[in-house]
């Protein structure tokens, strides 16, 4: 849409928000079993491109979504704290599985019980291993997640505060300056 | 060892009684091998036990290279099959054994070699210098239950820190570990990975977490 036609308005979180959310790249951290299912998340069957996460980044420096697929030890606590350290903000954590989230089966010396004691986790998927629905539905999770984020500073803990000042009906002026209905 | 570990445990029950095993093949019947060990090395087995239809030779500890090198270059055992320990937790024997597996693989006989140990003086010699395959086994017991082989080029810990101070399959150390004996990362990037498990390997002083660690030819 050039000057010609119209133009859009809209925020700027609206936009930011919109685009984070649609190209979330995850870091696949896989370390058990839990990965075999993470492929299959990321393959044709299940096509999670259709939420725009098919680029699966094995560089930290691109990726902003960590899966965490697997039992950790508490050696390679350590090298995932440095991939996650690595990654730019803003970022995401996954934890995939019951081992993952709370240590699982694996209820001895060796393994950390939950990357929580290290990362900060923002949805948890419960399973031995999950289906690659619910690796869908934890990415729709933090899909959901970005998307009521607010980059303006403003106290939102007492609930959305009225304004004063009407609210901007976002919607296309066209050239000749018309408004047409419709948000983003 | 900065604690004191105890370990409450149960009897274990009976062995059963030596019945039929008709599993056991003809790979593992190999008595004309311990006899021929007996005989070239009197006093070096010491005892020789068959469960299940398969033998099991008990060998001292001063005459462990001997029988192996006499099983690998006249005997015909040429492949280490497995190589680990054992923490048997009685007080009245030695408490640790390391148990050695061979193949003929021509012959197609198996041969189990078994070496005791007292707990003050956990220290067997290593075969590496015959197989090399026991290398990585021998670092795995040393990790695990603390048996010294004597001789081992390179006798590291295998899974656990190098720092890591007590050795978890005894059957004192208790099944959810030590806390704080392992450490976690830190939660903030500028956090001091001093605690780093790999520290020795790496050979340097501790960076920042979201730094890459310096290669051995930038220092």
């Amino acid at each position: 849409m050039d000057s010609a036609t119209g133009y859009l308005t809209t925020t700027v979180d609206s936009v930011v928000n919109w685009a984070r959310s649609n190209s979330l790249m995850p870091m696949p951290m896989g370390l058990a079993c839990c990965a075999i299912e993470m492929m299959a998340f990321g393959g044709p069957k299940y096509d999670v491109g259709r939420f725009g996460s098919e680029a699966m980044r094995f560089s930290p420096r691109q990726a902003d979504l960590m899966i965490v697929a697997g039992w950790c030890s508490y050696k390679m606590a350590h090298a995932i704290r440095r991939v996650w350290d690595q990654m730019a903000d803003p970022k995401w954590c996954i934890a995939m599985g019951a081992c993952a989230s709370s240590g699982g089966m694996h209820r001895c010396y060796g393994v950390v019980q939950g990357i929580d004691n290290f990362l900060p986790v923002d949805v948890y998927i419960p399973g031995c291993p999950p289906r690659p629905e619910a690796v869908i539905h934890a990415l729709m999770d933090i899909q959901e997640k970005i998307r009521n984020e607010y980059s303006i500073a403003k106290d939102y803990t007492s609930g959305p505060q009225q304004s004063t000042v009407a609210p901007i009906n976002p919607g296309i002026l066209t050239s000749d300056g018309r408004t047409t209905a419709g948000g983003v | 060892m900065s604690e004191l570990l105890k370990f409450h445990f149960t009897p274990a029950d009976k062995a059963r009684p030596e019945e039929e095993n008709l599993h056991a093949q003809v790979s593992t019947d190999v008595t004309d091998v311990i006899k021929a060990l007996q005989e070239q090395f009197p006093g070096a087995v010491t005892d020789v036990s068959v469960y299940a239809g398969e033998h099991t030779v008990f060998v001292a500890r001063e005459n462990l290279l001997q029988v192996c090198t006499a099983l690998k270059e006249t005997l015909g055992f040429t492949y280490l099959v497995d190589l680990a320990g054992v923490d048997r937790f009685q007080e009245d024997a030695p408490r640790y054994e390391v148990y050695y597996c061979f193949v003929n693989l021509k012959a197609g006989k198996r041969l189990r070699i078994k070496v005791r140990v007292e707990e003050d003086d956990a220290v067997v010699p290593s075969i590496t210098g015959l197989f090399k395959a026991a290398d990585w086994n021998e670092r795995e017991c040393f990790d695990m239950l603390g048996i010294r082989f004597k001789g081992h080029p390179d006798l590291r810990r295998m899974y656990m820190p190098e720092d890591f101070e007590y050795y978890p399959q005894r059957k004192e150390f208790p099944l959810l570990g030590i806390p704080g004996s392992l450490p976690l990362p830190p939660r903030t990037p500028e956090g001091e990975l001093t605690l780093d498990p790999f520290a020795a390997a790496r050979s340097g002083s501790p960076v920042k977490s979201y730094q890459e660690p310096a290669a051995n030819d930038e220092k």
